[in-house]
């Protein structure tokens, strides 16, 4: 089997934190266009993702996840950067969903066939535009656990308890869920 | 278990992610409930919806080579020796200048050189898998399986390709096509992951500087990891023949990747 060890790591002997890094860019910047909607802003906050992770190396801890790490600091740096511009008419902001339906139960879950069809129609246009009307956390949930981020990372990325996660999740799925009713007629 | 609970927890048994006793109250309370069997496949079709038909967005190139440019380190043992040899105390200097130079520089320069070609070689291989991604008929060969990817090679280089990792769902081949690593022609494989693609290049490894340190053991061979540019890259020799596995996917990814093509070739 394949894997990094610490002591590779620190003495140069496979590549730097930097190099492993920078392996991450496509997923890092996928997550950064879904949260600031537009390609200018996303590659800013890949940008300064990348230089305030590599400023604090020291502090991540080997043997974690690193892919994890990267996320948590580019989420807190959109948050920090973009809630001042909360007034901007970016598609995709951090609060772009209607209230009543981010409070959608997991109860409401159920279709009947005939949604079930509809949903089976839904194109990739769609199902993107849907998910940029949910809140920047219900995005973000659902792409992190697309990304393969168990319940722990995910609610260190987000910032939240290890036990809200997968209701967090739940409501946010079975809001999006609703929001593809509208589009898959 | 109640709906409400097992509705909360159908992620995780899709995902096989429950502990075994509540894995099987999942199941057992599905076979008997058509209200959470619906919300099940309801769940899996969204999942699919997701993983399928959701636009990923890559990085650009543009800000691929920005980053590089910026942050990308060579791996070097030369700067933990630089380190190691700032430390030690003044009044040993000396000493070591006389006991330590001789071996130190051997050592150096021997480190050095291995680095060096790690570098060329990671680098070649990236440049190879830009090239294949840029070109606008990026395979030679589509489609029909390692059957009938193999053979297209046939009279189009010196040496046969030994490839015998056929794709699977997580990594399926997506065909084949001509390049050349360095001065030599190669045969890319073109596997995919999602919706990146994954370039296995095979050509001769005679005459190459292949690197001789800091390498893995990786299912019978030895091989070299590093990341350049963006790109995780795995390298190794086998036989007279070398391979170099390029992608953009996640390391872990492509290291699975690799056993699979190693624990077959």
């Amino acid at each position: 089997m394949l894997s990094w060890t610490r002591g590779e790591r620190e003495t140069g002997g496979v590549s730097t934190l930097a190099n492993q890094a920078l392996a991450y860019v496509d997923v890092l910047h996928n997550l950064a266009r879904y949260l600031t909607g537009n390609e200018t802003d996303a590659e800013d906050l890949v940008q300064e993702t990348y230089a305030r992770a590599l400023r604090a190396e020291h502090q991540f801890t080997p043997g974690t996840n690193l892919k994890a790490w990267l996320f948590r600091i580019l989420r807190n740096t959109f948050l920090s950067s973009y809630r001042r511009r909360r007034n901007d008419p970016t598609v995709g902001g951090l609060d772009t969903v209607a209230a009543e339906a981010e409070g959608m139960a997991p109860s409401d879950w159920l279709l009947g066939d005939v949604e079930l069809d509809r949903l089976r129609k839904v194109v990739a246009e769609e199902i993107e535009a849907a998910l940029m009307t949910l809140s920047e956390e219900s995005r973000t949930v659902i792409l992190l656990d697309l990304e393969g981020l168990t319940e722990v990372e995910v609610a260190d990325v987000v910032g939240c308890a290890v036990g809200t996660v997968k209701s967090r999740l739940a409501r946010a799925r079975a809001t999006l869920r609703h929001k593809l009713k509208d589009y898959a007629r | 278990m109640r709906c409400d609970e097992v509705r909360l927890h159908l992620l995780d048994y899709q995902e096989g992610r429950l502990r075994p006793e509540a894995q099987n109250a999942v199941r057992a309370h599905l076979d008997g409930c058509s209200d959470c069997i619906r919300a099940d496949t309801v769940e899996q079709e969204l999942t699919r919806l997701l993983e399928q038909r959701l636009p990923q967005h890559p990085a650009s190139l543009a800000l691929k080579r920005r980053l590089a440019a910026r942050w990308a380190q060579p791996s070097s043992p030369r700067s933990w020796w630089s380190r190691w040899r700032a430390s030690l105390a003044p009044a040993l200097a000396a000493t070591a200048v006389v006991l330590v130079a001789a071996p130190l520089v051997y050592y150096e320069r021997a480190a050095s050189r291995a680095a060096r070609e790690q570098t060329a070689m990671v680098a070649e291989a990236v440049n190879d898998h830009l090239r294949l991604l840029a070109s606008p008929r990026s395979l030679d060969v589509e489609r029909g399986g390692l059957h009938q990817v193999k053979p297209w090679f046939a009279g189009r280089l010196d040496f046969a390709p030994v490839v015998t990792f056929e794709g699977d769902a997580d990594f399926p081949l997506k065909g084949g096509s001509l390049g050349y690593f360095r001065d030599r022609k190669a045969a890319v494989f073109v596997y995919a992951r999602r919706l990146h693609p994954i370039s296995l290049l095979v050509f001769r490894a005679d005459d190459l500087p292949w690197p001789s340190r800091g390498l893995t053991r990786l299912d019978g061979v030895d091989a070299s990891i590093a990341a350049d540019r963006g790109f995780n890259v795995i390298v190794w020799r086998r036989g007279q023949l070398g391979y170099a596995l390029v992608s953009d996917v996640d390391a872990r990814e492509l290291a699975a990747l690799a056993a699979r093509l190693t624990g077959g070739s």
